[in-house]
């Protein structure tokens, strides 16, 4: 089977919204919906596997092997039902981001989804003090609350993946959606690994409570915002470096032979 | 072409409670290696062929087991000891109880699919444990384990001394079929010699790696 979602728990709203944010630039959109889920305790409701997924495992921490998959949870209050999309890969190939993408909507709307937020990343060159919230939806108007927040329209750009791609797809399928992006330098390990930037997590993670009405403990994330700061001081401090050594190997020599 | 995937039995099978040893060329050759040795040692006979659209010989990615959506390879015919044939994974046994796995790196497109498949084929041979063979980059000549469960970490420290220690992506034919034991519920342990990478030559044959996997497995399958 090309995607597969595993039940593991009944889901049963009347209606819900989605918060999809799947691994990708700075990890934004998965640390702010997996943080979101464990603040919120929301409860797992089922697994995605695909074929489309990139070829290996992950053999973790204590010696356990695990799949690459996506996880889909569920959280209820008195007037709102939720569910939540992260994971630890997203879809590899075009074709497969756009047919994972579909049967988790196709799984939606067979449960009574009635909007989208998608959180991705806005990579920035600029030297970032506080990280601006950019946005964009199938529909204007539904930017206007956003607006209120201090939520940037986003003017261009692309939006790589599934995070990008739902919007996209819910658009095809009459479905409301709005992408918040957090502003980051995405800095990268010597590896090529993103390093999380937990403080434009917090940025996005802000709006998303304030247009939910839910009520989130930040303290945690304040804490891994503020290592994020040291280490931003220190990546800028050796970028300065950098350039400045760059500029002194470019000067013209002081003599001519 | 309509199957994608599909099998050659070349003898019946009766085996009881059989477990499954599984490798396939990669870094340090290490689990193609040990399947070879053991075959070998135990006389095991081949007994079914799975192939695939899916299995270039020439790969456009390096290693092999790198695959890339946009790098499929390209198909054809292996010819060994004069003999000509399609890729392929091969499965051999040993009667009373012993399956043994030869593997074969798909490309991106079936990658899963035969990872899978491989696993259904030895649920139905009755297995109900495997053991994946495999090397990780180390400057130690040491084995390691992983495992689907916590359980088969315990049971692998306290009765045969390996610990845990490789943490990080497991590429490849292996890997998956790894992912896939867990997916279906067949408990599943990793063997994982340490050995240190060559720079252009990642499927080098590491001999004396594979000798350490070898080893355990005689005291993990009583078999000398």
């Amino acid at each position: 089977m090309n995607v597969e979602i595993k039940t593991l728990k009944k889901f049963t709203p009347k209606e819900f919204t989605l918060i999809s944010g799947l691994p990708g630039i700075a990890y934004i959109g998965k640390l702010s919906v997996e943080y979101l889920v464990q603040q919120l305790k929301a409860e797992q409701v089922a697994e995605i596997y695909s074929k489309y997924f990139p070829p290996y495992t992950l053999i973790k921490k204590d010696g356990v092997v695990e799949l690459l998959k996506n996880e889909l949870f569920q959280y209820k209050d008195n007037n709102k039902d939720l569910a939540f999309l992260s994971g630890n890969a997203q879809a590899f190939s075009p074709e497969g981001q756009f047919e994972v993408v579909e049967a988790i909507l196709d799984w939606g709307v067979a449960h009574g989804l009635k909007k989208i937020y998608s959180i991705a990343a806005f990579a920035s060159d600029k030297t970032i003090k506080n990280p601006i919230v950019y946005g964009t939806s199938t529909d204007s108007k539904l930017l206007e609350d956003f607006k209120k927040l201090g939520v940037v329209p986003l003017e261009e750009g692309v939006i790589v993946g599934e995070n990008g791609l739902i919007m996209g797809l819910a658009k095809k399928k009459n479905i409301p959606a709005v992408c918040l992006l957090g502003e980051t330098k995405g800095y990268q390990t010597p590896t090529g690994q993103y390093l999380i930037d937990a403080k434009a997590a917090k940025e996005v993670i802000g709006v998303l409570t304030k247009i939910l009405d839910l009520k989130v403990n930040m303290n945690p994330l304040d804490k891994q915002a503020k290592d994020m700061d040291e280490i931003i001081a220190k990546m800028t401090e050796v970028e300065r470096h950098i350039k400045n050594q760059i500029a002194q190997n470019t000067k013209r020599p002081s003599y001519v032979t | 072409m309509k199957n994608e995937i599909w099998l050659e039995t070349k003898k019946p099978i009766d085996l009881k409670d059989p477990i499954a040893v599984v490798g396939s060329p990669g870094l340090g050759s290490i689990g193609k290696l040990v399947v070879d040795e053991l075959i070998e040692k135990s006389k095991a006979e081949l007994t079914t062929n799975l192939y695939s659209t899916h299995f270039p010989v020439v790969y456009h990615t390096k290693p092999a087991y790198l695959a890339h959506y946009a790098l499929p390879g390209i198909g054809g015919v292996k010819v060994e000891k004069q003999k000509w044939g399609l890729p392929k994974v091969k499965f051999f046994t040993k009667t009373p109880s012993l399956i043994l796995v030869n593997g074969y790196h798909a490309n991106f497109a079936g990658a899963y699919e035969i990872a899978e498949k491989v696993v259904d084929i030895l649920q139905n041979f009755g297995v109900k444990r495997i053991i994946i063979t495999a090397g990780f980059g180390s400057k130690e000549n040491k084995v390691c384990c992983a495992a689907t469960n916590l359980n088969l970490i315990h049971e692998m420290k306290e009765k045969y001394n390996v610990e845990t220690e490789y943490q990080g992506p497991f590429y490849g034919f292996c890997g998956l079929v790894f992912g896939a034991a867990k997916l279906k519920g067949i408990e599943a342990i990793s063997l994982f010699a340490g050995v240190e990478p060559k720079l252009g030559d990642p499927e080098f044959l590491a001999k004396d790696s594979a000798t350490m996997i070898v080893d355990i497995l005689k005291q993990m399958l009583d078999f000398s």
